[in-house]
């Protein structure tokens, strides 16, 4: 049995006394008493000595009761303060009348007649006045005193719990301190000279309890949504593609025109996309995508027809995609093979509710390369999504403006069945042609905050971008598989 | 790629959902409602609800000729190898004129038209009609400004019709009215009138369609007359379809009278300014076997090819050893490209027989400067204690300056048309974002230490930063120094410090982090009014840093050019 120091103060303290209250142990061991309840209820785990535990009701006067301590319960200051009798008028001249009088009339100290109070005899002190006078004496009085509970219903006193501990040593204790305690101050933190000298073999180290949890601490964390990002990343790493990053603030050209978005789009309205009032120049050579557009330039299309507007392609926007950084890419990276991914903030115009964002995240990936096809498309996806932990996929036709074919990726998700995540397909010739890509670019893009929420197992995106610091704190950082 | 256009289609924007009754469906198809609910979505459908009588189905945008029961039919019958192959409409001239008013030039100049005749009306299809009507209005339309759909009584009026340009003060009686109303009351008072008001208003004149006794069938795009109201007595139909964009005109003439003329009705054409229309004709491409191969990746023959064409719908047949000739229906809007009949035989195929594969190419990975920063960034913090916070990129004026005591940075970008008034502006900085998660945790544990690392954006230029915030009783200067001294060192940044006038922080307890005579960042304790502002009632040591500052900082990114070929 391994005592604690204090413990052992505790049985010293208790030994001339055999029984004590925490108080009384307190000022032998220059300690608080609540340290000495503390002490006592782990030397009494072990059967060393017993804990009562005793509660009494002290009464002890309220805040209007200690304005008559030493004067007297109102009723009497007020009725010491007449003759045999006073006009009704002049007494309540008195600063206690209101509530003395009623009091007088209750215990049948006077009477009133004709708008004059007399008094009725010598009204000798009740039990109340008596408990209240002692109070005044003492401070404090004891329970089951006659005319208590009436001052306490009156307001005057007020109950109060007193609680108090009478510690004994049992016999088990008797025989420990009869065979002798080590008294010496146990060790804690080990110094460098007790390692250095030798010392530590002669010293009590104080031993720890081990069911005891220690104190929680909290490492410096990257948001779980972070990592569920990084873990994408290194997916896409490990299929080897390149990343892309760029700017939040695109032109409509690059945002939707050079993606072959006919300018009538639904997309392209004001309801849908956050416009701002900057305009961005058009690049060089837009000539060919405004060709595109009208008439489908030197390639198999018609183009949309009508006529297509440079003021309104170079009007900004947030982006509604990262896939104008796709095919940015690619213009500068026209020699194959390409494979590259970028995930970045996207902004839709919706009203914020707990499924709907203005801005999210989305992943996108692209591959150019003279031989790929549609089979391939799939393929990345399958090899995507089974990396990610979706094994089960399925793909349906799909439609977005700038691919042929266009696919729509669904996932088996345990509970929820198939879930539509993400689109993808072959870019269209109207967007690659005006950039003289000459070889099919396979693209595919997922909203991630969908994956989060699967993931993350949260019902409300917002808690995302507005976190509780306790999830944060709470999520740990390896998930442990998915 | 843009999943988010999905997304777009349920949300915000209008939705094309067709509501299918299993009964007439299966008539028109010949198969039973279980084949049609698993084999729809195969086409290229989203079902949204199924009923006991009925299923209500998402079409995609691109194809208007779905929806319509009829249109749906038709190419179920196809893709089930029911009846393959191009339908074939017949159409019969009815000797009817149509005029168009040359007035109409700059208001409204195009013109589509047709008869329809014998069509049998119960109170269901009229129902769906009129539903194909709105659709197409949206679709094709556009809000009805490039395209809208009128349907009239024939035999209520008599031919020849003229689409005149008429003074706006013309009055007649509009569908749902009793009373004759001035089309310019009828944009105020009708609900039509108001709802479409914004495209005719501006003109001097607006568009009418009137018979040969000046009786009004139509205020084009915005309402018809009482007149020509269609009932289940109706036996005749006139359309019209009126607009700015020839093309799209005829695709809603063509989508309308294909899908009456499956349900049974015949077609007869219109004289419009002495063109006889609608055709309901094909139109023809030539497409390469080999193309279509090479892009979807299967090995096709002519013959197989031509098959799974005609499952679609498609007229084909071989033109010689490497190509086909491709007839392509009348209501087939969204065949632009060679590739868009590719991907009806990639559907024809089936998407389930695909076998899905990865291409044997060899890449290397390469991590983007910016994150690999970012990533550095974000080591830093989390060593020092730091979690980190993923803010909203979106904000508003009052807690990006307002409560920092910062004047608004002139290259802030405001939205212009913001959804709240919490979204305003594309934040500049995220230390004040840090200010408001700290208000958001009050209620938990003390210390806490938050950063950020991510886009900001100034005068349409994209950048990073990197900010912290620590907040708890002992929370300093020192703290805040240390916190900016070890970042800079980590991250290689060769910085000098000189004191701040940042009015975010505390007078003699604030500093610059300077580079090359430039401040790229700030730290110190934060101001007691600007805690306040943000009701937090701890000091507050906080930093903040353009991560452009670190060497190997990618020039900026600008849009490059699309280059020539």
């Amino acid at each position: 049995m391994e005592l604690t120091q204090n413990e052992k103060k505790l049985l010293v303290a208790l030994a001339p006394l055999g029984s004590a209250d925490a108080t009384t142990l307190a000022e032998r061991m220059k300690t608080r008493p609540e340290a000495v309840v503390q002490y006592a209820n782990l030397a009494s785990e072990r059967g060393l000595v017993e804990v009562e535990k005793h509660v009494a009701l002290r009464y002890l006067p309220t805040e209007e009761g200690q304005a008559y301590i030493g004067k007297g319960l109102p009723e009497r200051q007020l009725f010491e303060s007449f003759g045999d009798a006073i006009p009704m008028r002049d007494l309540q001249k008195h600063p206690l009348a209101k509530i003395g009088i009623g009091w007088m009339r209750r215990k049948g100290w006077i009477t009133i007649r004709d708008g004059v109070v007399h008094r009725t005899g010598n009204a000798p002190p009740g039990p109340d006045e008596v408990v209240f006078a002692r109070l005044g004496e003492t401070g404090e009085v004891p329970a089951g005193e006659e005319g208590l509970l009436d001052l306490v219903k009156r307001g005057l006193i007020r109950e109060e719990e007193a609680v108090n501990y009478t510690i004994s040593l049992t016999p088990a204790g008797r025989d420990l301190l009869a065979a002798g305690l080590d008294l010496r101050e146990e060790v804690g933190t080990l110094t460098r000279e007790q390692i250095l000298s030798g010392a530590w073999e002669s010293l009590p180290l104080r031993r720890y309890d081990v069911t005891k949890l220690p104190r929680r601490v909290y490492p410096g964390k990257t948001h779980p949504y972070q990592r569920l990002i990084d873990e994408m990343r290194r997916v896409l790493f490990d299929m080897g593609f390149a990343e892309m990053s760029g700017g939040i603030v695109q032109s409509s050209f690059w945002n939707f025109d050079a993606l072959f978005q006919p300018q009538d789009h639904p997309a392209r309205e004001m309801q849908d996309t956050f416009f701002l009032a900057e305009r961005w120049p058009l690049p060089e050579g837009y000539e060919r995508v405004r060709d595109m557009h009208e008439h489908g330039g030197d390639t198999s299309s018609t183009g949309w027809g009508g006529r297509w507007s440079a003021e309104k392609a170079q009007q900004c926007v947030l982006r509604t995609h990262t896939t104008g950084l796709s095919i940015q890419h690619l213009a500068v990276h026209r020699e194959p093979p390409v494979k590259a991914f970028c995930i970045g903030r996207v902004y839709r115009r919706e009203a914020i509710d707990p499924t709907h964002l203005a801005e999210f995240e989305q992943l996108e990936g692209i591959v150019m390369d003279e031989t790929v096809n549609f089979r391939h498309l799939l393929g990345f996806l399958k090899e995507f999504y089974a990396k990610m932990g979706f094994d089960k996929v399925r793909f349906r036709p799909g439609y977005f403006p700038y691919t042929e074919p266009s696919v729509e990726p669904e996932v088996y998700v345990e509970g929820l069945g198939w879930v539509e995540l993400g689109g993808a397909g072959i870019f269209r010739e109207e967007v690659t042609a005006p950039f003289g890509i000459e070889h099919p670019v396979l693209a595919w893009g997922l909203g991630i905050s969908r994956v989060a929420m699967l993931r993350l197992g949260l019902r409300d995106l917002r808690h995302l971008y507005r976190s509780d610091v306790e999830w944060i704190r709470e999520t740990p950082i390896y998930g442990g598989g998915r | 790629m843009d999943p988010g256009d999905a997304h777009l289609r349920r949300g915000a924007v209008r939705v094309a959902i067709i509501t299918l009754s299993y009964r007439y469906l299966e008539r028109l198809t010949g198969v039973d409602r279980g084949t049609i609910i698993e084999r729809l979505p195969m086409i290229g459908a989203d079902i949204e609800r199924v009923e006991e009588d009925h299923a209500d189905v998402e079409f995609f945008p691109d194809r208007p000729d779905l929806y319509s029961p009829e249109g749906v039919a038709r190419a179920m019958r196809g893709f089930l190898g029911i009846e393959v192959g191009l339908p074939v409409y017949d159409v019969h001239p009815s000797g009817i004129t149509f005029s168009v008013d040359p007035g109409l030039a700059d208001i409204r100049p195009c013109l589509g038209s047709a008869v329809i005749r014998n069509v049998n009306l119960d109170e269901e299809s009229i129902e769906s009609l009129m539903g194909l009507q709105e659709a197409l209005h949206w679709a094709v339309g556009r809000g009805r400004g490039k395209v809208a759909i009128g349907v009239h009584d024939l035999d209520a009026v008599r031919p020849p019709f003229h689409y005149i340009a008429s003074p706006r003060d013309r009055s007649f009686v509009p569908l749902d009215f009793e009373r004759e109303m001035t089309m310019e009351e009828i944009l105020v008072d009708h609900p039509k009138g108001r709802d479409y008001a914004h495209l005719v208003e501006n003109f001097p004149r607006f568009p009418l369609i009137v018979d040969a006794d000046d009786r009004v069938l139509s205020f084009p795009p915005i309402i018809n007359g009482e007149l020509t109201r269609v009932t289940t007595a109706t036996k005749n139909i006139l359309l019209d379809c009126t607009g700015t964009d020839r093309k799209a005109v005829m695709t809603a003439v063509n989508i309308i009278c294909t899908a009456l003329a499956e349900a049974g009705a015949s077609i007869e054409s219109v004289s419009v300014d002495g063109e006889e229309m609608p055709t309901l004709a094909p139109s023809e491409r030539l497409v390469s076997v080999e193309e279509c191969s090479s892009l979807l990746g299967i090995p096709l023959t002519p013959g197989e090819m031509t098959r799974l064409l005609g499952r679609m719908r498609f007229g084909a047949e071989p033109a010689d050893d490497s190509r086909i000739r491709v007839e392509i229906p009348c209501y087939r809007a969204d065949i632009l490209h060679d590739w868009d009949i590719f991907e009806d035989v990639a559907i024809a195929y089936g998407f389930e027989n695909f076998d899905a594969t990865l291409p044997a190419v060899s890449t290397i990975a390469v991590e983007h400067p910016v994150t690999r920063i970012e990533r550095a960034a974000r080591a830093v913090m989390t060593g020092l204690g730091y979690l980190e916070m993923i803010p909203f990129t979106l904000t508003n004026e009052r807690v990006l300056y307002t409560n920092m005591q910062r004047p608004p940075l002139p290259g802030t970008l405001r939205l212009l048309h913001p959804i709240s008034e919490e979204q305003t502006v594309v934040r500049t900085d995220l230390l004040p974002l840090l200010m408001e998660a700290l208000l958001a945790n009050k209620h938990r544990d003390l210390p806490q230490r938050l950063f950020a690392v991510g886009d900001v954006v100034e005068d349409c230029l994209t950048y990073q930063k990197v900010a912290a915030v620590s907040i708890h009783p002992a929370a300093d200067f020192s703290e805040a120094y240390a916190a900016a001294d070890v970042l800079c060192r980590e991250l290689s940044i060769g910085y000098s410090v000189r004191e701040s006038a940042d009015p975010a922080f505390i007078d003699g307890r604030r500093g610059d982090i300077v580079l090359d005579g430039k401040v790229v960042g700030v730290f110190g304790e934060i101001h007691p009014a600007v805690l306040r502002a943000f009701d937090l009632e701890h000091p507050v040591a906080a930093l903040a840093l353009d991560l452009r500052a670190v060497p190997g900082y990618p020039a900026p990114p600008g849009t490059p050019s699309p280059g020539g070929r």
